[in-house]
């Protein structure tokens, strides 16, 4: 039984994420010299294997001699973040939404309905930028974004999950006998769009890894001196005839975490959820 | 006309070898129409696609055997050459559903065109001309108004008379029709029915009709071949074949046919499953179920002429 | 097809409201709008006068009717930074993200058909498996990072192709790769998935019966069944290029509606944030629009349904 359950298990992708959440977590002890340190001495010094490199700086270093190792794994601490505070609440909107307007339907449903066609007619980015206007660039603004942006697409899926799971028939025993509407949804939904909400969620953090750079990338995200993947590339663009690595080494960092979480969590839906494949 | 001589398809799957096509000898002359009947799964259809060489991608190969059409020997042909020469051209089919038959997203003027353009039969301006003339041989009511018009807008009928004229178009020797009414109306598979009749009578062209239906082949067929797993076990003409089945297959086939003024409830299936094509037994296939089976029947049975062009593959016969 | 063609509008219409709603609602967020809409170190009288014309002392949903009503004239003020009316500044600028969209859906079709018929007709060859390969790594980087390798491989390294600017051909190539290159992956396995299933069906085996060459049953008449699905999809492929357009064009400094209004927020020019945010919104229902109402030419079946 447990041999089945950790069949082909793509271990590669989390062995990624995996470091990931230690570099995130790990915090300054963790990083070979502190991230925000200059050393003009060593600026746009080389990765090791390149002449002038050295494994003290062994993916080089930046325009102002930073320590782009470091850099990329501090940076991590904010995709990890933003990409927790996301899903957890554009995951719980979406996912309360959904069960109200599939379990009551009628005008709640039409409502919803409505709702997410008007969200789906502006753009993510253009909601950021008008969100960054108003409130200013930063984090919590990144998050509102992706919240913003992706409870639809949450409760779109949610609420047929609902409604398929209305017509059964322990429900309507339930409801006949008397049973409240609280506890339906606690006792009898909630257990079973658990797997939708997981694999929803995993499939979810490598595009909220890509937002968030992308907006960080434009200004309209994490801020200096904090650190972003984003933020790093954003920096590294205008040396990019001087020093390749800098805009090489933190996009394949945000490569690989995307690629790790979207294996496993395509990996997820087959075990879990194979009927969201169409997704 | 067409002369195939033991004729083995096989297909490779990964379960093991299907001998879809076991053996199989038949002949069609011209002008004439053969029935080849058999439960679903006997290979019939099989049959139909190894002459056109339209067999499963990767699994499917004839392993060996002979076809000859008109005198050509069709097995050796390239890939290439059984497009542009035999198949639409001299060999033509006709599937099952004529629902599904027609490409959705093509006026049916182009569907029936493409035939007679990709065989050089009619080109440009003189295609339209063409294509009217052979939608008129299938009696589609005002086909002239309706190229341009697309399959969703046909009934089921009209929809098989499209596909036979997609067939017919470039006058090919054979036909080959596989359960060309299975999913029609009762009143429609009389009408198609009389179509296939009258095509043959204008054209001369031999006529393969594959079915599990015993009566429609009664009613088109001047011959019959009954295959049961793969093999060819009884063929003759069609008065023969149900006055005086030989086969004991043949004969309770037969006896399964609801008949008129028959006693009611007595349908008598036969018992049993037929046996796998992937290992099927040494000897008569039939044997396991065949209530006249004998200890002989262990052994491959002996093709037994009878009268008539009438012939069954039985130990019983030898006796 | 006309009462169709009349509820989609509707429905449009329907959403761009609520988007005009959302967006006078964020834009009401940071508290005084007025300070937003009107540069630092505006004169005060200037302030007193907007203040009076957009009637802010009033109720917010008196306040959004008066939004709504200069909005439908075109009236979304003056950009302080540009001293023109937003919504001109953005029409003027809207032909150059248009082209740009258009070539980076072009380029994504144009990779995605031809390797996603040839990955049905080959399964498990050799195009099928680089595509899929290709695919994990295109959904897995961001469009502006593909935007900077292309640079520093083309622009920087051979020095083939321009890294930047708007005007002749040869710089249009990178930036329609870069926005261009996500929904590849995506595209690639709509046009697999239904030329496999196209070409198990019935016609195509009755059209293989009666001989037509292969090159015209994959390229013809299966490839324009299969294009049904990937054009239904093609309104939010189009709609996510104009997403995409803010990105690529400030990476390539594309004079697009995209990098002007990025621009914007940095130069706190409200009004024509405001004015870019809901022109692409509308872009997008429009666009959405158009693919509801093209995929009957290729599908007659719906095109008689309505």
């Amino acid at each position: 039984m447990r041999g089945e359950m950790f069949r082909g298990v793509p271990w590669l992708a989390l062995l990624v994420l995996a470091a990931v959440g230690v570099c995130a977590a790990g915090g300054e002890g963790l990083l070979p010299f502190d991230p925000g340190e200059l050393d003009l001495g060593s600026a746009f010094k080389p990765p090791w294997w390149i002449d002038g490199g050295d494994w003290g700086n062994a993916l080089g270093a930046d325009n102002l001699g930073r320590d782009i190792l470091s850099r990329i794994m501090a940076g991590s601490r904010v995709s990890v973040i933003v990409a927790f505070y996301a899903i957890l609440f554009s995951g719980g909107i979406g996912a309360v939404a959904g069960m109200v307007a599939g379990y009551f339907g009628g005008w709640v449903d039409a409502v919803l309905m409505r709702l997410i066609e008007i969200q789906q007619s502006v753009p993510a980015i253009a909601l950021a930028l008008i969100l960054a206007a108003a409130l200013g660039p930063g984090l919590s603004t990144v998050v509102l974004v992706i919240v913003l942006t992706y409870w639809a697409w949450y409760a779109r899926i949610i609420r047929g999950e609902i409604m398929a799971l209305k017509g059964r028939d322990y429900i309507a025993f339930a409801r006949v006998a008397g049973v409240g509407t609280a506890t339906i949804f606690v006792r009898h939904l909630l257990p079973n769009i658990f797997n939708t909400l997981v694999v929803l969620a995993t499939l979810q953090v490598g595009q909220v890894i890509l937002f968030e750079a992308s907006l960080s990338f434009l200004g309209l995200g994490i801020q200096q001196p904090d650190i972003s993947w984003g933020l790093m590339l954003s920096d590294a663009r205008q040396y990019i005839t001087n020093a390749w690595w800098g805009i090489t080494m933190p996009g394949i960092a945000i490569m690989l975490t995307c690629l790790a979480s979207n294996v496993f969590g395509d990996w997820l839906r087959d075990r879990l959820d194979p009927h969201l494949r169409q997704l | 006309m067409l002369i195939v001589r033991d004729l083995r398809t096989h297909l490779h799957l990964r379960r093991g070898l299907l001998r879809a096509v076991d053996g199989v000898s038949l002949e069609v002359a011209e002008g004439e129409t053969l029935g080849l009947v058999g439960e679903s799964g006997s290979g019939k259809t099989m049959t139909g696609l190894s002459l056109l060489r339209l067999l499963p991608k990767g699994s499917g190969r004839i392993e060996g055997g002979s076809i000859r059409l008109d005198g050509r020997e069709l097995t050796g042909l390239s890939e290439g050459e059984m497009a542009r020469e035999i198949r639409g051209q001299r060999i033509a089919m006709i599937m099952q559903d004529p629902m599904t038959s027609l490409n959705p997203v093509f006026s049916i003027g182009d569907q029936v065109g493409s035939p007679l353009r990709n065989h050089g039969i009619a080109r440009g301006t003189a295609l339209r001309g063409a294509v009217v003339d052979v939608l008129r041989r299938v009696r589609l009511p005002s086909a002239g108004e309706r190229l341009g018009d697309y399959p969703h807008q046909f009934s089921g009928g009209q929809r098989q008379r499209i596909v036979a004229a997609m067939a017919i178009g470039c006058t090919p020797r054979l036909l080959v029709a596989d359960e060309p009414t299975t999913a029609l109306d009762v009143t429609i598979q009389v009408q198609i029915i009389n179509l296939l009749r009258s095509i043959q009578e204008e054209s001369g062209a031999g006529i393969i009709l594959i079915t599990h239906d015993l009566g429609v082949a009664a009613s088109l067929c001047r011959r019959i071949a009954v295959m049961y797993a793969g093999q060819i076990v009884e063929t003759g003409p069609v008065r023969a074949i149900y006055r005086t089945p030989a086969h004991p297959y043949t004969q309770a086939l037969l006896a399964a046919i609801p008949r008129l003024g028959a006693k009611r409830g007595r349908l008598t299936a036969i018992a049993g499953q037929p046996p796998s094509l992937i290992d099927p037994p040494a000897g008569c296939r039939f044997a396991a179920r065949c209530p006249s089976r004998m200890d002989k029947c262990a052994e491959a049975p002996p093709v037994v002429a009878l009268r008539d062009g009438h012939n069954a593959a039985c130990w019983k016969l030898v006796a | 097809m006309s009462r169709f063609f009349g509820r989609r509008l509707l429905q449009g219409l329907f959403s761009i409201l609520g988007a005009s709603i959302m967006i006078f609602v964020i834009s009401r967020l940071s508290g005084d709008p007025i300070v937003m809409m009107l540069p630092n170190d505006a004169p005060l009288s200037l302030i007193e006068e907007m203040r009076r014309n957009l009637g802010l002392d009033r109720p917010l949903w008196v306040q959004y009717l008066i939004f709504v009503q200069h909005a439908v004239v075109g009236d979304f003020g003056n950009s302080y930074r540009w001293k023109m009316p937003a919504l001109q500044l953005i029409l003027e600028r809207l032909p150059a993200t248009i082209e740009l969209a258009v070539c980076g859906l072009l380029f994504s079709v144009m990779v995605a058909v031809p390797v996603g018929v040839m990955s049905a007709v080959n399964r498990g060859g050799w195009v099928d498996r680089v595509g899929r390969v290709f695919a994990m790594l295109g959904q897995a980087m961001p469009a502006f990072w593909v935007g900077l390798l292309l640079i520093l491989l083309f622009a920087v390294r051979l020095n083939w192709l321009p890294a930047f600017g708007y005007g002749s051909a040869s710089q249009f190539v990178l930036p329609a790769i870069a926005l261009g290159w996500y929904p590849v992956a995506a595209q690639t396995r709509i046009v697999r998935s239904a030329m496999l299933d196209v070409l198990d069906s019935d016609h195509i085996r009755l059209s293989r019966a009666l001989g037509t060459p292969e090159g015209l049953i994959v390229w013809k008449y299966a490839l324009r069944n299969a294009a049904v699905p990937l054009l239904t999809m093609l309104g939010v492929y189009f709609a996510a290029m104009l997403g995409g357009a803010f990105v690529v064009e400030t990476i390539f400094a594309w004079p697009g509606v995209g990098r002007t209004v990025v621009e914007a927020v940095f130069a706190r020019d409200f009004p024509v944030v405001q004015a870019g945010v809901l022109f692409t919104s509308i872009l997008f229902v429009i666009s959405n629009l158009l693919v509801d109402v093209s995929y009957g030419l290729v599908d007659p079946r719906i095109r008689d349904a309505r």
